[in-house]
């Protein structure tokens, strides 16, 4: 997975979230679907949303959650944030910006 | 007027003729049978139930001998719900089963103005008690346990909540236990009127209790749910009722109901709003007294 690839939201105020104690339950009004989010894969959801008018980077989404999270830099985060990107781009979530 | 009021000779007439129409919580089901001893089953079983006159019936299901060139000696029987077939034949001793099963169906796939949880329902203090469960987890022992011992009978299969109102409906049916849940209930409830043990079928014996006279007449009253305990039977294993994450009863809940995703977003703010207001635990039990106890003291502190 190239980590030059970049990635925005899609429709993130049409989201009905719901917060557990840390947890999340995001309805997607489009899929019709609920999914379960931990603390993380919400953070990269508001992260994305949060500049809604430019893609960003894998790097900078390892960057940020790395900040956020205070986690020490480790070769297998950046796989496991590309593979949780592209299976919310899946879900419909976000989208890739080539 | 109740089917116990009618004699015998004139509910063996309506079921084979017009079709014996009664209301089953919010469902008024018309059921014709010319089978005598389906007949002679359900007499007792559905004694308390109220005879339907004038309404229009949601679920209209007949239970048909069905003759089998291939076994021709062999009886069965096939049971329809608006004059089609969803299920293959079955042996014709199995007959009571067949007509419960698909009633349940019928329920389970028509039933889109209600959320349908995987549950059984019972109610006490003015409060509704989830106990959602796969089949297995001994959920129709326990509501069996529980409401010969003053809990108020909703369901023993189906949690209906209206999704705007928040409200559980009662659809008070009878419980099918099964196999060694026969023998357990018949020990610790003598009281307990249950039906003739069905065999051979394809959950292996069952026998069907009928419901408290009382939850019958209720049926009419709704209720809010209160608490969601997620019940286990496991053999010999020492009580344990443990708050459950709100997060995790949400999923757990989601995932076992029959059309969740079908209401789409009334799904999602009605589970939301049932998990936020109710108090939720995890349950593994062994022995009634004990659970019943445990549960008694649950919904005594509201």
């Amino acid at each position: 997975m190239s980590s030059k690839t970049s990635w925005r939201s899609v429709n993130f105020s049409s989201l009905h979230i719901e917060e557990w104690n840390g947890e999340y339950t995001v309805f997607h009004p489009e899929s019709g679907k609920t999914h379960f989010l931990n603390q993380m894969g919400f953070q990269i959801l508001v992260d994305l949303h949060s500049r809604p008018l430019s893609a960003i980077s894998v790097d900078e989404i390892c960057q940020n959650l790395m900040n956020q999270f205070q986690l020490q830099s480790d070769t297998t985060f950046s796989d496991q944030v590309s593979k949780t990107l592209h299976r919310f781009d899946e879900l419909g979530l976000i989208e890739q910006v080539k | 007027m109740i089917v116990e009021q009618v004699p015998v000779e004139r509910f063996v007439s309506l079921l084979s003729e017009q079709g014996l129409r009664v209301k089953l919580g919010p469902f008024n089901v018309q059921i014709r049978t010319k089978l005598l001893q389906l007949a002679s089953q359900l007499y007792p079983l559905y004694a308390n139930y109220e005879l339907v006159e004038d309404e229009i019936a949601e679920f209209h299901v007949q239970v048909l001998p069905k003759h089998s060139v291939r076994r021709p000696f062999a009886s069965f029987v096939r049971f329809l719900i608006d004059g089609q077939s969803p299920f293959p034949s079955f042996p014709s001793d199995q007959a009571l089963a067949v007509l419960e099963w698909g009633i349940n169906l019928a329920v389970a796939v028509r039933t889109n103005h209600l959320l349908l949880f995987h549950s059984a329902v019972v109610e006490r203090n003015d409060g509704a008690m989830l106990l959602p469960a796969w089949p297995g987890s001994g959920k129709t022992t326990l509501c069996t346990a529980l409401v010969h011992r003053g809990y108020r009978l909703f369901s023993d299969e189906f949690g209906l909540m209206d999704p705007q109102l928040g409200d559980f409906l009662p659809v008070p049916r009878l419980m099918p236990l099964k196999n060694q849940s026969i023998g357990v209930i018949r020990n610790y409830l003598p009281e307990a009127v249950l039906g003739d043990e069905i065999f051979n079928t394809q959950k292996g014996t069952v026998a069907h209790v009928r419901p408290p006279k009382e939850s019958i007449q209720r049926a009419g009253e709704t209720a809010k749910a209160k608490w969601i305990v997620f019940p286990k039977w496991v053999a010999n294993a020492p009580l344990k009722l443990e708050p459950l994450p709100q997060s995790e009863a949400f999923l757990l809940l989601a995932s076992n109901s029959f059309n969740y995703g079908m209401l789409g977003e009334t799904s999602f703010k009605a589970v939301t709003q049932l998990v936020r207001t109710c108090r939720c635990y995890k349950l593994v039990y062994s022995d009634f007294d004990r659970v019943i106890a445990a549960l008694n003291e649950l919904t005594d502190d509201t």
